[in-house]
């Protein structure tokens, strides 16, 4: 049995910066894999322990950032067999719909029982590539999965928690699986995973190779701009001796009402 | 165009509804509900519907999410372009994702501002773990929007408003997901987000003993404690639902109460919605005094224990 994990590279948040103007510097930041992403591939790696039949594929669609060795190792050091990029100059720009449409064609080459894919990604959150790489391959897909039950030769079974309520539910092969951070913690690879990573098969694809004409987006991203910082009243009191702990403690009375 | 012609609105949760009802009415000119019995098309008349249709009944092995070909068949049908708004849940996010689909259709899920614009819509959603908000525009003839709550007023019921709903034939669609079981969910032990006061730990305090004295002050408030991202990813002094960020959790307590937390922005995005800010940092230079309501310049350790005792007074 053939599983897709899906993973997108992200800029690392914490050294994000907001410029003056509010918009985002994201120069000082470092490429890694979308937190969500690494649910995807542990749940992959987690199905392989119960079936040593299984061969993993991770695959990810974007710049150019995804030609660097040390990202490429990194992902595969998390325990899939092979990796399939689909890289070229822009597509770390891309919106969901033309992800989606980019990794159905990679899939469709590569061939696939089991698709799995993190919720969103933690830069955009858009929260539909999944979902839509099930629909572009015509294949049955679903959202919130927190957790997988079983899995056949031709049925996945897996329980998704909605905001009140946690089903369980059962989806033909070959599916698309979009997990929750709940599902699994994704373990740090070990050094012997890390040194077998550089071992491992990879595969580098345009979206030439693919056969995909240009895939116009139904959406355009505007602006992404931090938001205004509310009003703070700011009044600062210096020093720890008993006055001015007495004043911030009346203030604090206040406020718990 | 001031509006879209048409809106459609659906919503799996029935408290959505009147919301969903007062943002289509806002931004269409025709209102069209798909509901789910009679109950739910009475209300949405009620609340303006201008058109309803039924789903009837669902079976219990079905989900919501398989109703998308019934949707897209009625939504075509009607007009070649037009609005269809959700409430941001899993449930209608995954149905989002298969009507714009289908519909080849532009999807924006969990908008927080909806406009429209030279005939478009434009919505706002959340970003880099709420560090910015993308405005997105959705370019196609049929627009799809999943709708976070708290954004639009909520249209009023007119109990003089009646009408009767449409039934809708189940399209059923080529690859059933089906539905083995539901259960209602068990709630999480913490709750941050429901805290009305929350006080936060943050490397300050300087080690994990020392979280006591948060401890004290925070049972003499009657808060809950919250820590940020040092605290509980590199020290594991405490756990990760408790830890307030851009990779944890955002909350809105009316108080939120920061002791040793410098208030870099990844940890003020999950903080910037308390409605006060209250600051305890021995650096007077520290971040987190811009962005405070009140602060205190000191040692935490003769700070805190002193106003756990002011407060027990």
């Amino acid at each position: 049995m053939k599983i897709i994990a899906c993973y997108k590279l992200i800029p690392e948040e914490q050294d994000i910066t907001v410029n003056s103007d509010g918009t985002l510097n994201l120069n000082k930041t470092d490429a890694k894999i979308s937190q969500f992403d690494l649910n995807a591939i542990e749940a992959a790696c987690a199905l392989k322990q119960q079936n040593s039949d299984i061969h993993i594929v991770a695959m990810s669609s974007g710049g150019e950032a995804l030609a660097n060795p040390k990202g490429r190792k990194d992902v595969l050091s998390r325990g899939p067999d092979e990796l399939i990029v689909v890289s070229e100059p822009g597509l770390e720009n891309a919106l969901p719909h033309q992800t989606a449409a980019i990794l159905a064609a990679a899939a469709q080459k590569s061939g696939f029982d089991l698709i799995l894919c993190g919720d969103g990604s933690a830069d955009l959150y858009a929260q539909q590539v999944g979902l839509l790489l099930g629909e572009a391959l015509g294949v049955s897909a679903i959202n919130g999965v927190s957790r997988i039950i079983s899995l056949s030769d031709t049925q996945i079974q897996v329980e998704r928690t909605l905001e009140d309520e946690v089903e369980t539910l059962t989806l033909n092969l070959p599916a698309v699986v979009a997990v929750s951070t709940d599902i699994n913690a994704p373990q740090i690879p070990s050094m012997k995973a890390i040194l077998g990573a550089a071992k491992k098969p990879v595969q580098a694809w345009q979206s030439a190779d693919l056969g995909l004409g240009d895939v116009s987006g139904y959406t355009t991203l505007l602006s992404v701009l931090a938001p205004q910082q509310k009003a703070r009243a700011r009044v600062i009191i210096e020093g720890d001796g008993e006055e001015q702990i007495a004043e911030f403690a009346e203030h604090l009375r206040k406020v718990i009402g | 165009m001031s509006k879209f012609s048409t809106v459609w609105v659906f919503s799996d949760a029935a408290s959505r509804l009147p919301e969903l009802m007062g943002a289509a009415r806002q931004l269409g000119e025709d209102v069209r509900v798909i509901v789910q019995g009679n109950e739910q098309s009475a209300q949405a008349f009620r609340l303006g519907a201008d058109a309803a249709y039924d789903l009837g009944s669902i079976p219990a092995d079905r989900i919501i999410e398989d109703y998308a070909d019934t949707l897209v068949q009625t939504i075509k049908n009607h007009a070649p372009n037009a609005l269809v708004l959700l409430p941001a849940t899993r449930r209608c996010k995954a149905l989002a994702a298969r009507l714009g689909a289908r519909l080849t259709a532009g999807v924006v899920n969990d908008a927080n501002e909806l406009v429209l614009q030279d005939g478009h819509i434009v919505a706002t959603h959340m970003v880099y773990g709420g560090l910015a908000f993308g405005k997105e525009q959705i370019t196609t003839p049929y627009a799809v929007t999943t709708l976070n709550s708290g954004v639009f007023e909520v249209a009023q019921e007119d109990s003089a408003r009646t009408g009767s709903a449409t039934s809708l034939e189940f399209v059923a669609p080529k690859n059933p997901i089906i539905c083995v079981s539901r259960k209602v969910k068990q709630s999480n032990s913490v709750d941050l987000g429901k805290a009305r006061l929350v006080v936060s730990v943050g490397r300050g305090i300087g080690n994990q003993a020392n979280i006591s004295i948060a401890e004290a002050l925070s049972n003499a408030m009657g808060a809950e404690l919250g820590c940020s991202r040092p605290v509980a990813e590199n020290e594991k002094w405490m756990d990760r639902e408790r830890y307030v960020g851009i990779s944890g959790i955002m909350i809105k307590p009316e108080l939120y109460l920061a002791l040793g937390i410098s208030g870099q922005i990844q940890h003020m995005v999950g903080a910037n919605g308390a409605q006060i800010i209250m600051a305890i940092n021995k650096d007077k230079n520290a971040p987190i005094f811009q962005y405070a309501d009140y602060g205190l310049v000191g040692d935490l350790m003769k700070i805190v224990p002193a106003l756990t005792e002011a407060l027990k007074r």
